[in-house]
């Protein structure tokens, strides 16, 4: 059970006034607030034990790897996988360029084709553009309804026979849940390998890769209560042996002779560099706090305040909301547009209501173009968020419409 | 709110010199590229020292740029190419009352930014599409 006054209590930047109005935060797919215990992990380690990894032998180095490699453990239970299966990256779209060029590089070839979909953020997209164009391979994309589901998935897998399907686990946009571990079968049984974007879902379904049988999961610590600046890339084992390194330097090497070098083994093998300690340290923070509150409780709580929000925002005239229909079907993420307010300009309204949503095509352009709009609305939600949070949203709403008097 | 304070909501909502014009000397379609609101600014410069004879606007965009085109268009009509150049991004936003945003200010300079464009590139001379005898267009 979610005890959300609680929960608040832990987010320090929640207490805090807009315009003289209390913080009304719900911009979450943005990015989420921290808890003051992931904030205390990194000054923490930086007031206590900062020191580079892996390399020193004196107390201070040793805490610090300590920690570094402890937090890899932690990340790998949260998701099932295992600690040489968890790659630290910059984020979610560093995780994904990390698969196509030290994956897709080596393991595809002219003429053939990646499987993506219209409801793609630009982080799972322009990456295979990129790709596509260094090997000369085929973009396909699967359609999106109206109600917001793939179309017609598994069929297109068949028809196209991609060799690599990408596809978002939880949409952005349209928060719609998609059917990872049916698509990776169907996927697999054609002999195409799968990578899933789980930066929106990560947050809010308990997830466990070797469940759903993906062999490249990517996400990011900040949508997940963790700092900025650090990612996730997980990938089988048995992928990551064999792909060549992404990014050369310090850290990833055994050996080091002039013309040529002997790379560590996975994951280090693409951990090139320092990284960034403190951020991995806060991630870490940021799972025990996600442990401790329950995925499944959290997934139940987000469940029913997104019912309840469409709900409440269905009974607003002149109102669009995009995607499916019930709660069951989609993550904490709802986008809509106001008849003749452009998002902008609610948003604008909003905010003095000390009210945080987003406005604009959320890294999703092409899914705008389907949905036939430029820009739209979107509120997105926490485990903090609460009910009340929604009526004021709601009331503000009424409150735009009467200031663009429509 | 000052930012939607009644005179800018006004050109808003009734803007000044929306539609197309016949025969514009000048034109650019520009996008706001933090979020792909459009405006298509057209205008017709005539006589020796080019001055505006017609000025209109399409635009698929926030209040904010709409009501900016309304109150830009309204001050460009009969400048001289020279005086329109002036024109500066100080006053544009200086017609917001100080109430902007930075990132609602790249709204109301979207159609500044479109004017500058267009008076950039000078637009070939094309009749408009005449009507045959069925009413449809060549």
């Amino acid at each position: 059970m979610i005890d959300v006054q609680r929960i608040r209590s832990d987010f320090p930047i929640l207490s805090q006034k807009v315009h003289g109005k209390p913080l009304v935060y719900l911009d979450n797919a943005a990015t989420s607030q921290k808890p003051a215990e992931v904030i205390e992990a990194i000054s923490t380690y930086y007031r206590e034990y900062n020191s580079n990894v892996h390399r020193g032998v004196h107390a201070l180095a040793e805490k610090a790897t300590q920690a570094y490699e402890d937090a890899r453990g932690k990340v790998a239970k949260f998701i099932g996988a295992s600690p040489s299966e968890i790659v630290f990256t910059r984020g979610t779209t560093e995780a994904i360029n990390l698969a196509a060029y030290a994956w897709g590089d080596q393991f595809l070839k002219s003429g053939d084709t990646i499987l993506l979909t219209l409801m793609e953020h630009h982080s799972n997209l322009v990456p295979w553009q990129l790709l596509a164009a260094r090997k000369k391979l085929n973009l396909e994309f699967m359609h999106v309804t109206k109600e917001g589901f793939l179309e017609e998935a598994e069929e297109t897998i068949r028809r196209v026979k991609p060799r690599l399907l990408a596809f978002t686990h939880v949409s952005n946009v349209l928060g719609t849940i998609n059917p990872v571990q049916n698509l990776d079968k169907v996927a697999h049984s054609i002999g195409a390998k799968v990578l899933v974007d789980g930066a929106q879902a990560v947050p809010q379904l308990p997830i466990n890769v070797a469940n759903l049988d993906c062999d490249f999961y990517a996400f990011s610590s900040h949508k997940m209560l963790g700092p900025t600046g650090v990612g996730v890339l997980y990938a089988k084992e048995e992928i990551l042996r064999r792909m060549p390194p992404f990014l050369g330097g310090g850290e990833m090497i055994k050996e080091v002779y002039l013309r040529e070098s002997k790379f560590k083994d996975p994951p280090h093998k693409f951990e090139a560099g320092t990284p960034h300690i403190a951020g991995v340290i806060g991630l870490g923070a940021a799972v025990d706090y996600l442990d401790q509150a329950g995925m499944g409780n959290v997934r139940a709580y987000e469940e029913e305040l997104t019912a309840y929000a469409l709900k409440r925002l269905g009974e607003l005239e002149g109102l669009t909301i995009y995607g499916p229909p019930s709660a069951a079907q989609r993550g904490g993420v709802v986008s809509f547009n106001v008849d003749k307010i452009h998002p902008h300009d609610l948003a604008t309204v909003l905010d003095e209501e000390g009210i945080a949503i987003r406005s604009g095509n959320h890294c999703a352009m092409p899914l705008h173009d389907r949905l036939g709009i430029v820009a739209s609305a979107r509120a997105s939600f926490a485990l903090y968020n609460t009910t009340s949070e929604v009526d004021v949203l709601v009331e503000a709403i009424e409150g735009a419409k009467k200031v663009f008097k429509v | 709110m000052d930012i939607y304070r009644d005179e800018i909501l006004d050109h808003a909502r009734h803007p000044r010199n929306r539609g197309k014009i016949s025969n514009p000397t000048h034109r650019s379609r520009t996008p706001n590229p933090l979020c792909g609101d459009m405006i298509d600014l057209m205008i017709r410069l005539e006589g020796k020292n080019s001055w505006v004879k017609e000025v209109g606007f399409e635009a698929n965009a926030c209040a904010v740029s709409v009501a900016a085109a309304s109150m830009l268009t309204e001050k460009m009509k009969g400048k001289t190419k020279k005086e329109l150049r002036r024109l500066r991004e100080e006053d544009v936003v200086s017609w917001f009352g100080g109430s902007l945003t930075p990132s609602r200010r790249e709204c109301a300079l979207l159609p500044l930014k479109a004017l500058q464009e267009a008076l950039a590139v000078r637009q070939a001379h094309r009749p408009e599409p005449s009507r045959g005898k069925g009413g449809e267009e060549k």
